[in-house]
């Protein structure tokens, strides 16, 4: 005999594929009928129109037809009215179904650590190191998410190839996902990709505040990365002002005037108390065939001199390579398209160094 | 890792107390009064000068700006100023000893 409590610990096992938490605890599964063999489930759906329906039905199937002696499964799915998804809102801002309390980088106490990517100037590789760098992490098994606070130059939803509107909630953003990233963009929100972005201050403020505060990047996540502009202008300055804590990864190329302009980047950083957490050198140098030598085109030592005077550590050396274009033209980051490319490697070997040097708590 | 790491407030005294008292990282304990504080006001419309400031002058709020700074609304309503942590440890602090220095000289 199948017991209601059997299905009910079968269902906490679904998550609601954008909250990333399970439907018992959302408090999305409305009604269990058990009669012998046969189950049916109703569900409501936080949203009509629900673009991953299917995926929840799926999973309840899977889950509850799992349960030795079930052989039929039906599920029913309603949608939440205007109060139940208040209720809803209510618990992803931090009620009874937040086990870690209110879930916000605004905190001081975030278990997320928070590494912001920047660079004196633009064109350096900063956008690519940042989705290299999380789908490192990602492969890792840790959950991490990227806020595209390069505002003006957005390029990580080409670079991930993920495009369309994330859905809101009430007041809450959902971020898009994809290879098991979470990301949100000013580019998911204008009403065309190619859209000129023209900033006045404030605006500006609000949606970097927004992108922080107000998206739902779910209290599992454990590293946020942020692409910053290039150079040291207001939305560097409103994200150290937003956040209690964060850390800086600077990017720069082997060149001797690239190096030059990131150090304004960590003057900026020691200003506003950011830790400088290491320093990336991207496009160091280039090996026409695997077994050539090496060819130093920017010059060479740039990173490494850069890292010294800061006093941490050089994480990697980023070969030229054509890959990393490609993956990112291509919308898949090189760690997944040429995961054996010494490219991959080196992106690696920087997340494997950022995840020593920033442990998060174990999970519980 | 990073060798010069900024003072931060490890105990921040409240709006209501007579005299605002900040307890840092270094150890050290620092006293303000709240005209003064005021008066020193980092912000760009307060550097030419901020006019009368009334004795009875006090923070309504305060709060962290970062991981760097603090800030306060004041009752004459102003609140645009942003008072980094050095600032507060090094250059305002009116604790016995660094009070009488800045008389001093
Ligand atoms: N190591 C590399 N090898 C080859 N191409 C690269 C490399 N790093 C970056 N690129 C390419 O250079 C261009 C600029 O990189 P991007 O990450 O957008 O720079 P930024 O964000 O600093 O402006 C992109 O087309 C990117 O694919
Ligand atoms: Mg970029
Ligand atoms: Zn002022
Ligand atoms: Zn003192």
């Amino acid at each position: 005999m199948v017991t209601r409590d059997q299905v009910l610990d079968a269902l906490r096992d679904v998550e609601d594929p954008e909250l990333h938490k399970s439907i018992v605890e959302l408090d999305m599964v409305r009604d269990i009928g058990i009669q012998d063999g046969r189950i049916k489930v109703d569900a409501l759906l936080t949203i009509s129109g629900c673009p991953l329906r299917e995926t929840i039905v799926e999973s309840i199937r899977t889950k509850v037809g799992a349960i030795p002696g079930v052989h039929e499964v039906e599920v029913n799915l309603g949608v939440m009215s205007q109060d139940q998804r208040q209720a809803l809102i209510g618990k992803l801002h931090g009620g009874q179904a937040s086990p870690r309390g209110r879930s916000s980088f605004l905190t001081p106490e975030t278990p997320t650590r928070i590494i912001a990517v920047a660079s004196g100037k633009g064109g350096v590789g900063k956008s690519t190191v940042t989705v290299n760098i999380a789908a490192a992490i990602a492969q890792r098994g840790h959950k991490v998410g990227i806020i595209d606070a390069d505002v003006y130059g957005f390029s990580i939803p080409k670079m991930l190839g993920v495009h369309g509107r994330p859905t809101l909630i009430d007041q809450m953003i959902i971020p898009l996902e994809a290879h098991g990233i979470r990301v949100i963009s000013i580019g998911f929100l204008l009403p065309d990709e190619d859209q000129a972005v023209i900033w006045r201050g404030p605006m500006l403020h609000k949606t970097l505040t927004t992108f922080i505060g107000e998206v739902h990047w779910g209290e599992d996540l454990e590293y946020l990365l942020l692409d910053l502009p290039p150079g040291t202008g207001d939305v560097s300055l409103t994200i150290a002002q937003t956040l209690p804590q964060s850390y800086m990864l600077l990017v720069t190329t082997p060149q001797e005037a690239a190096a030059q302009v990131a150090r304004r980047a960590a003057k900026m950083a020691e200003k506003v108390n950011m830790e400088v957490i290491g320093v990336i050198e991207n496009m160091s140098y280039y090996r026409p065939a695997p077994d050539a030598s090496a060819v130093y085109i920017f010059g060479q030592g740039g990173g490494a001199a850069l890292a010294k005077e800061l006093e941490v550590p050089l994480l990697a050396q980023i070969p030229l390579d054509t890959p990393i274009r490609e993956g990112s033209d291509q919308g898949i980051p090189v760690v997944l398209s040429a995961p054996d490319s010494p490219a991959a490697k080196a992106f690696r070997q920087a997340a494997d160094l950022l995840l020593a040097a920033l442990p998060v708590p174990a999970r519980g | 890792m990073s060798p010069k790491r900024m003072p931060t407030p490890v105990e921040i005294g409240s709006v209501t107390d007579k005299t605002l008292t900040l307890v840092w990282s270094d150890g050290h304990r620092s006293t303000y009064s709240w005209p003064s504080l005021r008066i020193h006001c980092p912000c760009a419309r307060c550097k030419d000068g901020v006019g009368q400031i009334p004795p009875t002058i006090r923070a309504m709020s305060m709060g962290r700006v970062g991981a760097y700074a603090l800030r306060f609304v004041w009752s004459d309503g102003h609140d645009t100023g942003i008072y980094p942590f050095p600032l507060l440890r090094f250059e305002l602090c009116e604790c016995g000893e660094h009070g009488r220095e800045r008389e001093i000289s």
